[in-house]
């Protein structure tokens, strides 16, 4: 399964694929636009997306995501959430949100409870069909 | 000027007490004029009562002297003899005597006898008609009075007596129209007595004065009636005697200042007194001055209304004694009107200055003093206005405070805020690297337990890094509140329930006085809650075991400075207390007097936001060692901040 992270800072990068490297295949895009052209070559299972970042940023990226690859699950993560960030975050249905800081152990959690539930409804998904 | 008030209120000061002084002078100066002039009326009315007893004391003086005379032997032995000189000898002395004008004796017939005076035996040829011995041959008995003489008669009495009688009428204004040129006739005080010796009438013994120029009863009347009285050179009291309205004797003075014989009465006068018998009374002009006269009718022995006695009172005295009167009167009233406007004057100043003093004062207030000169405070409601601007100017200095204050902290909580937020950001990230390697270091297994201990310390040190972020970013966070009607005191309630493990442990007493009635509050439910339980939590720490905290509500009319109805929630804890000089540091962001990891110092900072964005206060009443007082006001419907 391949993770796409995508967040300016270096570190918060390296951090997700240091916790997440030994179960996923992680890409790491710096930017919106490295993201977007990472989306277009891969196809990815789960999204991080940091919502504040310089140039084009995360809401526009999920907007285009959400539009492009409805049934990839973002997980939106921030260091600096307001009330009104939240609401249109909701609108788009982002699987999550995940507040920065966090420890691996709330990094994993977070994953396997948007997989866990995609797989659910892959499930059903599929039972449908 | 003229619209101040205090121009009003002396000018109706001035017309209140022109109008009562306008008011009381016209019915002081009539009544002073009604009683001047009654009192005069009345003088002059028994003034002639007197006049009238001078006159008929002399007739009576005639009547007794001619009984006296009649009495005598000699005097009745010559009129029986006939003895006619020696008659006249006697009657010349009685004549003398009595001061008669004229005296003499008629026989049972009413024939002449002999008189005194020049012409003592009378001829026998047609005597004229003797009115006072006819009246008393009449009457068979002796009689006295008034009475007229004929031209004729007094001619043949004695000529200088026509001549004294005779009276050139001079024409006077305002008298009776008449063509009468002069009178002849005499007017007449006397006597007649019938002498009766043994049963048979020997005769009429008569006598009398001619009050034509007499001087004596008016000239009486003057001296004794009115005691000779003088007014600016003139006599006060006149008198004078009349044959109808013709003046016959009189002490009147005349233009040329002689004696004003042969003047008329007035029209109106001889209208009332000879025609309708009247007695009159009244101001009236006499010859040339004006008087305050009595007239009343003469009658003859016959009752005929032969002429007019009357005396004057000079009107000029009563008018001057009038006019001294009134001035005074005017001259005390106007002093009172000056007086009352002074007085309107003084009370209109002492009532208007301490209000031009408040005038000046909000000036003051308005150029920005808040200790306006209001001078010293009065009595009545003039002091309570003054009192009232006092409290006004303070409540408006201490509002000042209070919102410059509240300026002031929101100003630093907004700057603190962009601060936060920027700084929240910026950490976050690192943080996040610090938290995920920290943690994936601690997963090996090969780690010296030297190793781990420092490890973990690095991730507990990192956690409350974590945490002191994420109460700067709720501090920052302006998040509206999300709103909706809350029962105050089942909140409260809820909240002591989650507090009620730690007081237990602690040894503390969580009381509650819930408020019956408590109205709903728009209110955030869970950010006040969590401003509650962060107030009981400060509380808490505040307290030792056997300390209560008391927790109460109450609905409250005004909670804030727009005057909304709210709820008050009172947290009173009986702990250490909070010294004055950290009171007001209290509600600043990152102010904490608890042990460094035990708080972040920004609990009571987002409280007091949250309250504030619910348009409430917190305000804070702490004494060392006695404990604190929290008290929330919140209003029912809170306004958007």
């Amino acid at each position: 399964m391949r993770i796409l992270v995508v967040d300016d800072e270096r570190i918060v990068l390296e951090s997700c694929r240091r916790v997440l490297g030994d179960r996923f295949d992680v890409s790491l895009a710096k930017s919106a636009e490295e993201a977007l052209e990472a989306m277009n070559h891969e196809v990815f299972t789960l999204i991080l997306l940091d919502i504040k970042m310089p140039g084009k940023d995360g809401m526009a990226v999920l907007r285009q995501v959400k539009a492009r690859w409805p049934d990839i699950p973002v997980i939106i993560m921030s260091g600096y959430v307001t009330s009104e960030t939240l609401e249109e975050v909701a609108k788009t249905d982002a699987a999550t949100f995940l507040a920065k800081p966090f420890t691996p152990d709330e990094l994993v959690q977070a994953v396997d409870q948007v997989l866990m539930k995609e797989e659910d409804h892959g499930k059903k998904e599929g039972a449908r069909h | 000027m003229f619209y101040s008030i205090r121009a009003k209120l002396i000018a109706s000061f001035i017309g209140v007490s022109f109008v009562v002084g306008a008011f009381s002078l016209f019915v002081g100066t009539r009544l002073l004029d009604r009683a001047v002039r009654s009192e005069a009326l009345m003088r002059v009315s028994l003034d002639l009562n007197s006049a009238h007893e001078l006159y008929r004391a002399r007739t009576k003086t005639i009547e007794v002297s001619l009984n006296i005379t009649t009495l005598g032997y000699g005097f009745l032995v010559a009129l029986k003899d006939r003895d006619i000189s020696d008659l006249i000898f006697r009657l010349g002395r009685m004549a003398n005597y009595a001061s008669l004008d004229f005296a003499g004796i008629v026989d049972g017939k009413g024939e002449p006898m002999c008189r005194s005076g020049p012409n003592a035996i009378p001829s026998r040829r047609n005597p004229s008609v003797n009115p006072i011995t006819t009246f008393a041959l009449e009457k068979q008995s002796c009689a006295s009075g008034t009475f007229l003489l004929s031209h004729e008669f007094l001619f043949e009495e004695n000529p200088q007596l026509a001549e004294r009688a005779r009276i050139d009428i001079i024409p006077t204004p305002g008298s009776q129209p008449g063509t009468k040129r002069a009178e002849t006739a005499g007017l007449s005080l006397g006597a007649a007595v019938p002498v009766v010796h043994e049963g048979e009438l020997l005769g009429v013994l008569y006598g009398g004065v001619l009050l034509n120029r007499d001087t004596k009863i008016v000239d009486t009347v003057k001296d004794t009636v009115f005691r000779n009285e003088e007014y600016k050179g003139r006599s006060v009291g006149r008198a004078s005697i009349f044959i109808n309205d013709v003046r016959i004797s009189t002490n009147v003075p005349a233009q040329d200042g002689g004696r004003a014989i042969g003047t008329r009465v007035a029209a109106e006068v001889r209208e009332h007194v000879l025609e309708r018998k009247e007695r009159w009374t009244r101001r009236a002009p006499v010859i040339s001055d004006w008087y305050i006269t009595a007239y009343e009718p003469i009658e003859d022995i016959r009752g005929r209304t032969v002429g007019i006695l009357g005396v004057g009172v000079l009107d000029e005295k009563y008018e001057d004694m009038r006019w001294n009167d009134l001035s005074f009167f005017i001259f005390i009233t106007v002093l009172g009107m000056l007086a009352a406007a002074a007085l309107g004057c003084f009370v209109a100043g002492r009532l208007i200055d301490p209000i031009r003093q408040l005038i000046r004062a909000s000036h003051q207030v308005t150029e920005g003093s808040l200790t306006p000169e209001i001078g010293p405070i009065l009595k009545g409601e003039i002091g309570i206005l003054q009192k009232a601007f006092r409290e006004m100017v303070s409540a408006v200095g201490r509002r000042r405070m209070e919102s410059q204050n509240r300026l002031i902290m929101s100003e630093k909580q907004a700057s603190v805020g962009r601060l936060a937020a920027g700084v929240a950001h910026e950490i976050n990230n690192p943080l996040t690297g610090v938290l995920t390697y920290t943690h994936m270091l601690l997963r090996r297994k090969e780690l010296s337990e030297e190793v781990r201990a420092d490890l973990q310390t690095i991730a507990e040190a990192t956690e409350r890094v974590r945490k002191i972020v994420k109460g700067l970013l709720d501090f920052s966070r302006q998040t509206t509140p999300d709103r909706e009607k809350v029962d105050v005191n089942e909140l409260v309630g809820s909240t002591i329930a989650l507090m009620e493990n730690q007081a237990l442990v602690k040894g503390v007493d969580l009381k509650f006085n819930p408020a019956e009635n408590l109205l709903p509050v728009n209110m955030d439910r869970n950010q006040f809650q969590s401003v509650l339980l962060n107030i009981l939590i400060n509380g808490l720490d505040a307290t030792k075991s056997g300390d209560s905290i008391t927790i109460a509500t109450k609905n409250s009319e005004m909670v804030n400075e727009a005057g909304q109805e709210g709820v008050e929630i009172s947290i009173t804890d009986t702990g250490c207390g909070i010294p004055p000089e950290h009171i007001n540091e209290l509600f600043d962001p990152f102010f904490t007097t608890k042990e460094v990891g035990h708080g972040t110092g920004l609990g009571l900072a987002v409280s007091l936001g949250i309250v504030q964005r619910h348009g409430g206060s917190i305000r804070v009443q702490s004494e060392v060692g006695k404990g604190s007082t929290f008290t929330i006001r919140v209003p029912l419907e809170g306004r958007v901040v």
